[in-house]
């Protein structure tokens, strides 16, 4: 990987967001000097995409609400450890999200609900192709994901989406652990070649 | 289980997608993470793929709900930022955390009873649509606190009447306090709260008491060594302390 290429937003949508990223990582510096007019440019651009993937996991709307508020004031806490040099703006607050989704999923009150996503996560990928609509981002996401072996893919839509350890990602698949984590690691490699090339 | 060096490097894409449980198995990836820069970096990478498939999944039927920009917006003022990460910090005093003979070390379960009824009482005092919205906010943090395995309760008399109790999630590096029976102060001072450690920072002022409680007040960010402290200052709040101090409790964190 070309270590230049960190620019998350060329998922967003092309060469306008380009700019749009370097403007969020802008945004987030000025953000950790307790600036609140940037908070508020920050949670607009990326509301979207928080709530979606914290709902994408948990399901819940109301759950998901809640989530995505402490995920949002987190940003704005946190937004002083924010290092560009470790990637995009973006990037950093998706994997906030996505922890903190994955953190109400594991908790233990989340025992019981968890019994029933297993089941409900069954499809994936047609969840996958269902959401995947107008967006040209979207529309390469799920070309991307088309891209790999249906193990692969499942791995990673099952961890991703789904929030299931790859303990258990194993399990459903009935593939060993050794292999469920190489698919995994091979599928993220051919998703970022992919990703990165177009 | 012993893990090989080729099974470590092989976690790195189930590590990106959050996808191992918490404890000895990730504690030992994140430790070789920061000792194994190509991984570091394949995992920088893995990052923008799912990035992608986070913006993947904003779905326009499913837009985040209407109220929960005014409600975070309304928070924000109110949440303290966290100090950047300024180097290592390699000369922390040891501290041993379990030797303060009057700190009552008490399970989570019942930190959530002492609070939760100061927290009710932070929405029954909002008058404003304003100002529920930011209590309720408050609630949400707070609530995640209590909510933490390991929030451990201390209380401590006040200098001059009161007691202060506190909800520390030292992982989360927050707490929330509430006091009951502080002396009422005559207008134009209000009771302030302070993290004192390296620097000293406001960690906010106490709202107005009811029925002797003063609702919850939750602050962040507390460092290696910071005490809770408490003065009395002129209305509005001092940047530093103008007062000594009324309490100064040790935080083990």
């Amino acid at each position: 990987m070309n270590p230049n290429d960190s620019d998350a937003s060329r998922f967003t949508s092309g060469t306008a967001d380009r700019r749009g990223e370097r403007d969020l990582d802008n945004l987030l510096v000025h953000v950790a000097r307790g600036d609140q007019e940037a908070f508020e440019a920050v949670y607009d651009r990326l509301v979207g995409p928080v709530y979606g993937v914290i709902r994408r996991v948990l399901r819940d709307p109301s759950q998901s609400e809640e989530v995505t508020q402490e995920v949002l004031l987190e940003v704005w806490r946190s937004a002083p450890r924010f290092d560009p040099a470790m990637g995009g703006a973006a990037t950093w607050v998706m994997t906030i999200a996505h922890r903190r989704a994955i953190d109400r999923v594991r908790s233990a009150t989340a025992a019981a609900d968890r019994e029933h996503k297993v089941a409900d996560v069954h499809t994936p990928h047609d969840e996958v192709a269902e959401a995947v609509e107008a967006s040209l981002d979207r529309e390469r996401v799920r070309r991307c994901l088309d891209g790999l072996t249906e193990v692969q893919r499942e791995s990673i839509t099952l961890a991703y989406y789904g929030g299931h350890s790859y303990r258990q990602v194993a399990e459903l698949l009935t593939v060993t652990l050794g292999a469920i984590k190489t698919r995994i690691r091979d599928g993220l490699i051919r998703m970022r070649d992919c990703l990165g090339v177009s | 289980m012993r893990l090989l060096r080729h099974d470590l490097h092989s976690l790195s894409g189930a590590y990106a997608l959050d996808a191992i449980e918490a404890g000895a198995e990730r504690d030992r990836f994140t430790r070789h993470l920061s000792r194994c820069p190509s991984c570091a970096s394949e995992v920088r990478g893995f990052g923008e793929v799912t990035t992608a498939l986070a913006f993947a999944a904003a779905d326009p039927s499913t837009e985040a709900p209407a109220g929960l920009r005014d409600r975070v917006l309304a928070a924000v003022p109110h949440t303290r930022q966290l100090p950047p990460e300024v180097g290592v910090r390699t000369h922390a005093r040891a501290r041993r955390t379990r030797s303060l003979p009057w700190v009552p070390w008490l399970s989570g379960a019942i930190a959530t009873a002492a609070i939760a009824v100061a927290v009710f009482f932070g929405v029954a005092q909002s008058h404003t649509q304003a100002e529920l919205n930011q209590a309720r906010a408050e609630n949400a943090a707070i609530s995640v606190l209590l909510a933490q395995p390991r929030a451990k309760l201390l209380t401590h008399a006040v200098t001059h009447g009161g007691v202060a109790t506190v909800v520390l999630a030292a992982d989360r590096r927050e707490l929330a306090v509430v006091t009951t029976g502080l002396p009422a102060l005559p207008s134009g001072q209000v009771y302030q709260l302070w993290l004192i450690g390296k620097k000293i920072t406001s960690a906010g002022l106490l709202p107005p008491a009811r029925n002797g409680q003063t609702p919850a007040v939750l602050a962040t960010g507390v460092a290696k060594g910071d005490a809770l402290g408490l003065t009395v200052e002129p209305a509005g709040g001092s940047a530093q302390p103008t007062t000594t101090p009324i309490l100064a409790l040790p935080l083990p964190v």
